[in-house]
C-alpha cells in the first residue's frame, strides 16, 4: 500500500471513530442525560402525588410544601413570602387561592409559616394547610 | 531525521506517562496512588485533563505506527502525504494541551482563550522543532565537503527563515494574548511567580530575536561562505539552547498559580499613579515639557525606521529624549508603594464588613483620624489603593506616630476598617446625589447587604443586579407609616416598572412586617434581621428617621431622598430610559 493511501485510510478511519464514537457514546450520554433527569422529574412528581393521595386528593392531584412568611390574608387568598417550592416556583411573594376560608385563621400577617398547596398545575394549586413555622 | 522523529515520539509518549502517574498521585494526594492501576484509570477516565491525556496520546500511538511505516517515498504524492499527516497529527496532538491548559479555565470566552493558546503551542512547535532540525542539519553539512549538501542545506535555512518570521509573530501576538488573559496587570506581572516567569521568558527571547535577526540579516545572505556556515550553526544552537530554556520556562508557568489569581507582591518602593492631581504650576510645566519631550522622542523613532543611514543616531536620540522625558514628567506620578498595594481585599464592599470597620474606626481611629488634619475622609487617602491602606494600617507609621494594628486587629478585622474608609470617603461626595437622577451620572457603588425576611434562606442586594432596580426604604414607625403605606399602594406598578422595594426598619425586629399592619398589604421585603449593618452602611449616605435610595440594576445609588417626599416614579423613569449601561461595580474595593 502506498503511503498516501495509507494517510488516506488513517484519516477516514480517524474520522469514522470519532463519528461513530460520538454517534454510539457521545449521543448516548446526552440521551442518558436527558433521560435521567425526565426520571427525576417524574419520581418527584410521582412523590407527590403520592403525598396528595395521601391527604384525601382526587386523582393526578400533587402536593408542594413550602415555607414562607404571611404577608396579607383574605378570606379566599394568602399572600406569602416564601423560599423556592421545588417543581412549581421559585423563591418570590405568591398569592395562593386559599381551599377554605378559614385557613388563614390559623395564622397572622408576619408569621412565618410551613404551608402545602395542592392541585394538577400552578393554576389551580390551592393553599391546604398552613401552620406556624 | 524519522528515526529522530520516532525516537522524539517515544520520548513524547514516555513523559507523557510519567506526567499521568504523577498527576494520578497529586489527584489522589498519596505517591503510592500513581501505582495503583484502579487510581490511574480513575485519574484517565473520570477528570477532564485525563480525557485531553487520553486524546493527546491515542493521536500520539497513531503517529508512531504512521511512522513505524517503512515506506518508498520517491512519488511526490507520498512524500507530501507523509509530511502533512505527520504534520497534521503531530499539530492535533500539541494543540490538545490547550484543552487543558490555563486557558481552559478562563471563562467567559474560554473558547478563544483556548484558541490563542493552541495558536501559541503551534508557533512554539514549527518554530523549535524546525530550529533543532536546522541545526543538526547545518552542522551535518558544514562538516560534509559535499557542495550538493550545502546548497539543500542554506536552502533549507532560507526557507526556515521565512516560516520561522510567520511562527514568531504568531508565538508574540498568541503570547501577549494570553498575557493580557492570564496575567492582566502590571502588578500581577511583577509581583506574583507567574509573571516573573513571563518576564523571565520574555527575557530569554530577546538575545533570541537578537540571533535571529543576526541570523535574517547578516549570516543568510552570505550563505554558503564558510564563515557564514560556521558562524550561523553556532548562532542556531545557540538560540535552540535559549529556545529549551523557554520550554522549561514555559512548563514551570504550568505549575504556577496563573497571575489573575495570586495575590501580587509589589517589589519596588515606589508606583506610578496617574490619579496624583496636576497641582501647582511647576507640576504642571513639568508634565507639558515631558510630554512634548516624548513627542519629540516618538518622532525620532519613527524617523530612524524611514532613515538607513542616520537610524542609529536617530535611535540613540528617541531613547535619550525619552529617557529625560521620563526624567522630567514622571518624578510628580510617584508614588510610595508597599509589598501590599496591589492585594486583593479578604473582604468584599458588604455592609457588615463596614459596619464592622466603623466599629474599630470609632474605637481605635477616629481620636487622630477624624476631623483632624490626617482626617482619612480626604481626596488622598481616597486616591490610595486599598492594599496600601491595608499596609499602613497593619503596619503603623511610626514617624507620624500612628501604631501599627497587625497584631491588635486579625487581618479580616483590618480589612473591614478599610471597607469603612472606602465607604466614609464616598459618604461625603454622596451629599451630592440628590433627589434627580443624573443621567449618566453612576459612581456611587451601593454596598452590597443580606436580605433577611424572616427565618427563610437569607437573599442580597446583588441578587438583584443586571435585573431589577432596588428602592432601598430605611424606616421608622410611626413617622414613616404614611409613606409605608402609599408605597404599598404604588408596590404593583413600581413592580412593573422593573422595581423593587426592600424596606428596612432602623431598628432591628422579628416583628416588623406585623408592626406595618395588615392594611394595606405591604408585600415588599422587608428586612427582619441584620438591620444595623444595613443602616449603619447607608446611613452614612443619608440620615435622618425616613431615608429612601434608589439603586439602579447595575447596583449604583443613583438618588437619595432624606425624607418621604420622593417622586420615585419619575427618577425610575429617568433610569428606565437611561441608554448607557454602566459596567457592573466590583464586590472589592480598590
Amino acid at each position: 500500500m502506498r503511503v498516501w493511501q495509507v494517510a488516506v485510510v488513517l484519516n477516514l478511519t480517524f474520522a469514522v471513530g470519532l463519528g461513530l464514537g460520538y454517534a454510539g457514546w457521545g449521543r448516548r450520554a446526552d440521551a442518558l442525560d436527558r433521560e435521567f433527569e425526565a426520571a427525576r422529574a417524574q419520581v418527584e412528581r410521582l412523590e407527590r402525588e403520592r403525598q396528595a393521595c395521601a391527604a384525601g386528593g382526587r386523582a393526578g392531584e400533587q402536593q408542594w410544601d413550602g415555607r414562607g412568611v404571611v404577608r396579607a390574608i383574605y378570606p379566599h387568598l394568602v399572600v406569602v413570602t416564601h423560599e423556592e417550592i421545588r417543581g412549581l416556583l421559585p423563591a418570590r411573594t405568591t398569592g395562593f387561592p386559599a381551599a377554605s376560608p378559614q385557613l388563614g385563621d390559623s395564622v397572622r400577617v408576619g408569621d412565618p409559616v410551613r404551608f402545602s398547596l395542592r392541585g394538577t398545575l400552578i393554576d389551580d394549586a390551592a393553599l391546604v394547610t398552613i401552620e406556624r413555622w | 531525521m524519522v528515526v529522530w522523529g520516532r525516537l522524539l515520539l517515544l520520548v513524547a509518549l514516555g513523559s507523557g506517562i510519567v506526567w499521568l502517574l504523577v498527576r494520578t498521585a497529586l489527584f489522589e494526594g498519596r505517591a503510592q496512588a500513581a501505582l495503583e492501576p484502579r487510581a490511574v484509570l480513575h485519574a484517565v477516565l473520570d477528570t477532564w485533563p485525563g480525557l485531553i491525556w487520553l486524546a493527546r496520546h491515542g493521536i500520539l500511538v497513531i503517529l508512531a505506527a504512521f511512522l513505524a511505516i517503512r515506506s518508498d517515498l520517491t512519488e511526490r504524492r507520498d512524500w507530501i502525504a507523509a509530511r502533512v499527516e505527520a504534520l497534521a497529527l503531530g499539530a492535533l496532538a500539541l494543540a490538545l494541551m490547550s484543552a487543558s491548559s490555563h486557558a481552559a479555565a478562563i471563562s467567559p470566552g474560554t473558547a478563544l482563550t483556548v484558541a490563542i493558546d493552541a495558536c501559541h503551542l503551534l508557533g512554539t512547535g514549527v518554530w523549535l522543532g524546525g530550529l533543532v532540525a536546522l541545526g543538526a542539519l547545518l552542522r551535518a553539512a558544514s562538516r560534509d565537503a559535499d557542495a550538493d549538501d550545502r546548497a539543500h542545506a542554506v536552502m533549507a535555512a532560507r526557507r526556515f527563515s521565512r516560516v520561522a518570521l510567520v511562527a514568531m509573530l504568531a508565538l508574540m501576538g498568541s503570547g501577549v494574548l494570553n498575557a493580557l488573559a492570564q496575567v492582566e496587570n502590571i502588578a500581577a506581572l511583577v509581583g506574583t511567580p507567574h509573571g516573573r516567569l513571563l518576564l523571565a521568558k520574555v527575557a530569554v527571547l530577546v538575545p533570541i530575536l537578537g540571533l535571529a535577526a543576526v541570523n535574517r540579516r547578516r549570516l543568510l545572505p552570505a550563505l554558503p561562505g564558510p564563515e557564514a556556515m560556521r558562524r550561523l550553526v553556532a548562532f542556531v544552537g545557540v538560540e535552540a539552547m535559549l529556545a529549551l530554556v523557554l520550554l522549561v520556562l514555559a512548563a514551570a508557568m504550568t505549575l504556577t498559580t496563573p497571575a489573575r489569581h495570586a495575590e501580587p507582591v509589589w517589589p519596588l518602593p515606589v508606583r506610578l499613579s496617574l490619579d496624583t492631581p496636576l497641582d501647582g504650576s511647576a507640576t504642571r510645566w513639568r508634565a507639558l515639557l515631558a510630554s512634548q519631550l516624548a513627542v519629540l522622542g516618538a518622532v525620532a523613532l519613527i524617523a530612524s525606521f524611514f532613515s538607513l543611514r542616520r537610524r542609529a543616531p536617530l535611535l540613540a536620540g528617541a531613547l535619550a529624549l525619552a529617557a529625560v522625558a521620563a526624567a522630567v514628567g514622571l518624578p510628580p506620578f510617584v508614588v510610595d508603594a508597599y509589598p501590599t498595594t496591589y492585594r486583593r481585599p479578604l473582604r468584599t464592599y458588604h455592609a457588615t464588613s463596614i459596619a464592622s470597620g466603623s466599629a474599630i474606626y470609632w474605637g481605635q481611629c477616629a481620636a487622630c483620624h477624624h476631623g483632624t488634619p490626617a482626617d482619612l475622609r480626604s481626596a488622598s487617602t481616597s486616591r490610595r489603593h486599598a492594599g496600601e491602606l491595608f499596609w499602613l494600617v497593619s503596619h503603623g507609621r511610626p514617624e507620624r506616630g500612628m501604631p501599627a494594628f497587625e497584631n491588635r486587629l486579625e487581618e479580616a478585622q483590618r480589612w473591614d476598617v478599610i471597607n469603612f474608609i472606602r465607604a466614609l470617603g464616598t459618604a461625603a461626595g454622596s451629599k451630592s446625589l440628590g433627589a434627580q437622577v443624573q443621567l449618566d451620572g453612576a459612581w456611587l457603588i451601593a454596598p452590597d447587604f443580606t436580605i433577611s425576611v424572616g427565618p427563610l434562606a437569607p437573599g442580597a442586594l446583588r441578587d438583584y443586579r443586571g435585573r431589577r432596580m432596588v428602592l432601598l426604604v430605611l424606616y421608622t414607625l410611626p413617622g414613616s407609616r404614611a409613606r409605608i403605606s402609599e408605597l404599598a399602594r404604588k408596590y404593583n406598578l413600581l413592580s412593573t416598572l422593573g422595581v423593587e422595594i426592600i424596606a428596612v426598619p432602623m431598628q432591628t425586629s422579628a416583628d416588623a412586617i406585623r408592626e406595618l399592619g395588615a392594611s394595606p398589604p405591604v408585600l415588599f421585603p422587608v428586612v427582619t434581621d441584620g438591620n444595623a449593618a444595613i443602616i449603619a452602611t447607608y446611613g452614612m449616605f443619608a440620615s435622618g428617621p425616613h431615608a429612601e435610595l434608589l439603586i439602579d440594576r447595575q447596583g449604583y445609588v443613583r438618588a437619595i431622598w432624606r425624607d418621604d417626599t420622593g417622586e420615585i416614579q419619575v427618577q425610575v423613569g429617568r433610569l428606565n430610559e437611561e441608554k448607557s449601561v454602566p459596567p457592573f461595580p466590583d464586590d472589592h474595593v480598590h
